[in-house]
């Protein structure tokens, strides 16, 4: 994507700099998450650390058209599987390394994610919601009708060979290295789009799309390039999740659970806002792989039980999610005066 | 050919008769308090459990112990709504989303934690019993659900139409602030609502007990139906729910006996093209969704 002046204007260029404090605070996450993986042997603990740093980048990604263009998508779990079956079948059937899948797999997602989106973005709240679950479930169910292809309910698994070209390492705490680089590249996107003219267009619309419309601004197709880009890193994890569990099938990669725990974690966090995702994965990934380590089979579901409350609790209590909860309760407490206002998500009454 | 191709569409009406009775207390919802209740499927997860224990306890029929079980889910509306709804109900549709699927994982994994994820199911006499009718053949079960449902919805109607609630019910779906000025408890409206909309769903769960097994996810597989059903039927309308339950019937049991494999697509792609072409629903006026109850 270029900075070209295209249209009415240069979408992406600039509107402000990206505030250099949230350039450190990602420096900051960056060194913090690199130090742990090169330090921490524990294997479960490693485990536990990838898939923080993994939740986090995919909630992020989700965030993009969920809570920037705040369309409620319940569907990304179609993103994520084709992305995790386009590299793992490239894969195993051709020998094409999953480097090199994983960016088709991400182009077909995205090229997909456009024909849903054209036709979906003229609904507005539940409808959308719901036309993108259908969607989701009809990849799914495809996926199991093409077991010829795709192995059906079966699944797929990926063979252990390790090589960096075949992205299997030996090595587990390389995996956090490449989830920790997936997650710096989405928040980099996601700062780039909150400070560009994009982001701005997303937040008008999102406050109030009618309005947002008789300003000018073409809300179908900002709606639009953010659907493309979430598509496009929701895929580029997709297939990082079939490399790192070597094993896919329908049920888990198309599951609308996927898709509501990336929501689920981007509203805990703060929708809409370049930070929530992440520190929302960051709360809510330790608590499920601890108690489904700790619990084993015996309570499985007790984490969700869990989170359905939190959600709950927040949406009721904090409705902006925890990490703006806290930045206001922080300048209020220490007198300073808020640069911008934090996404509102009061709704019509 | 003829005999077989009659008993698919007996068999998709009939069960478009339960698709109707689930999906009318969620349009009822809908169409009076605008949220969509995403844990919908749960409560109907709930009925089913109650009707099951009943059973497996005190050896009440789930036709005979379907009282309890809309009075437990009535009371279970009452909190619902008390608790997590009203709270809500000025917050932004995306909110509102979160919410309800936040109470629908809470309750499909207390009950997977409780209940284990083992299917349970309930076998009384009449579960498997058959009448013939001419050379077709009716499952008593599915008989009974669909003129169960078909009566619960006329009873509805007759609510709606004729009692001083179901007149604030109808008067508060149209205009809320106008039903708050005529001194409309709305409050109350919307706790009534909730609670006959979760009782609804009470009835649907006792009379799926006999046909279907009983485990934590059966509410999010009869859910998505449901939600098909009351888009397809334009949301908020009744007459078109009941509609729409035979339609998605009919196309459940004909996809099922052309393309069983693609049985649930065929109805999820009927979802998005109407979605897309119609979003008011077949039966619905242009901007119908804006006004609510019919």
């Amino acid at each position: 994507m270029s900075t070209a002046t295209r249209g009415k204007g240069a979408m992406f260029s600039a509107y402000r700099f990206i505030p250099g404090s949230s350039l450190y605070v990602l420096a900051g996450l960056a060194v913090v998450a690199a130090a742990l993986a090169f330090l921490v042997k524990d294997k479960f603990y490693l485990h536990v650390l990838i898939m923080m740093l993994f939740y986090a980048a995919v909630s992020s990604a989700w965030n993009i058209v969920g809570g920037f263009a705040g369309q409620l998508s319940l569907g990304h779990a179609a993103f994520f599987g084709i992305g995790a079956y386009t590299s793992t079948l490239l894969f195993i059937d051709l020998g094409i390394s999953p480097w090199i899948g994983m960016l088709i797999g991400a182009a077909l997602a995205t090229l997909v994610s456009g024909a849903i989106g054209y036709p979906s973005f003229r609904l507005r709240g539940p409808f959308f919601t719901l036309v993108t679950i259908a969607f989701a479930e009809v990849l799914r169910i495809l996926t199991i009708y093409a077991h010829d292809f795709t192995k059906g309910s079966i699944g797929i698994s990926v063979p252990f060979r390790p090589a960096v070209g075949n992205f299997i390492f030996r090595q587990f705490s390389v995996y956090a290295y490449v989830a920790l680089a997936f997650l710096v590249i989405t928040v980099l996107v996601s700062l780039w789009i909150e400070s560009s003219r994009l982001g701005y267009y997303l937040a008008a619309l999102r406050e109030d799309e009618d309005a947002a419309q008789a300003l000018g601004i073409d809300t179908a197709r900002y709606k639009l390039v953010a659907v493309l880009v979430s598509a496009f890193l929701t895929a580029l994890a997709g297939t990082f999740y079939a490399q790192y569990i070597f094993y896919i099938e329908p049920f888990q990669t198309f599951s609308l659970d996927f898709s509501i725990l990336l929501a689920m974690m981007a509203i805990i966090g703060g929708i809409g806002t370049v930070w929530g995702p992440v520190a929302g994965a960051f709360l809510v990934t330790p608590l499920q792989e601890v108690l489904q380590a700790k619990l084993g089979g015996g309570l499985q579901g007790l984490h969700l039980v869990v989170y359905g409350t939190v959600l709950i609790v927040v949406v009721i209590l904090l409705p902006q999610g925890i990490v703006p909860s806290l930045a206001g309760w922080g300048k209020r407490a220490f007198g300073r005066r808020e640069a911008r206002p934090a996404p509102s998500l009061k709704g019509d009454p | 050919m003829g005999v077989i191709l009659a008993q698919v569409a007996v068999s998709g009406i009939l069960l478009g008769g339960v698709y109707a009775l689930i999906s009318i207390g969620l349009t009822l919802i809908f169409g009076v308090l605008r949220v969509i209740n995403f844990a919908h499927g749960e409560f109907l997860m709930i009925a089913m459990y109650a009707s099951f224990w009943l059973f497996s306890l005190y050896g009440l029929d789930p036709y005979g112990s379907m009282v309890f079980v809309v009075a437990l889910l009535f009371l279970v509306g009452l909190i619902i709504q008390f608790l997590v709804i009203r709270p809500i109900l000025k917050a932004s549709a995306s909110m509102q989303i979160a919410a309800t699927v936040g109470l629908s994982t809470l309750l499909q994994n207390l009950a997977l934690v409780t209940m284990t994820a083992n299917y349970r199911s309930v076998d009384t006499p009449l579960s498997k019993a058959v009448v013939s009718a001419g050379p077709l053949l009716l499952g008593v079960s599915r008989l009974l659900a669909f003129l169960v449902a078909l009566a619960i919805t006329g009873l509805l109607f007759l609510f709606l139409q004729r009692t001083y609630l179901g007149k604030a019910i109808r008067c508060t779906a149209q205009d809320r602030t106008a039903a708050l000025l005529m001194g409309i408890n709305i409050d109350r409206v919307y706790l009534v609502t909730f609670a006959i909309g979760s009782a609804l769903v009470g009835v649907a769960g006792a009379l799926l007990t006999p046909l279907y097994p009983v485990f934590p996810t059966v509410g999010a597989y009869f859910v998505l139906v449901a939600f098909v059903v009351v888009v397809l039927g334009g949301l908020g309308n009744l007459t078109g729910a009941l509609l729409g339950g035979f339609i998605i019937g009919l196309v459940e049991a004909f996809s099922g006996f052309y393309v069983p494999e693609l049985k649930e697509a065929v109805y999820f792609v009927v979802f998005i093209i109407v979605l897309l072409i119609r979003p008011t629903g077949l039966f619905g006026v242009v901007g119908a969704e804006e006004v609510g109850l019919k």
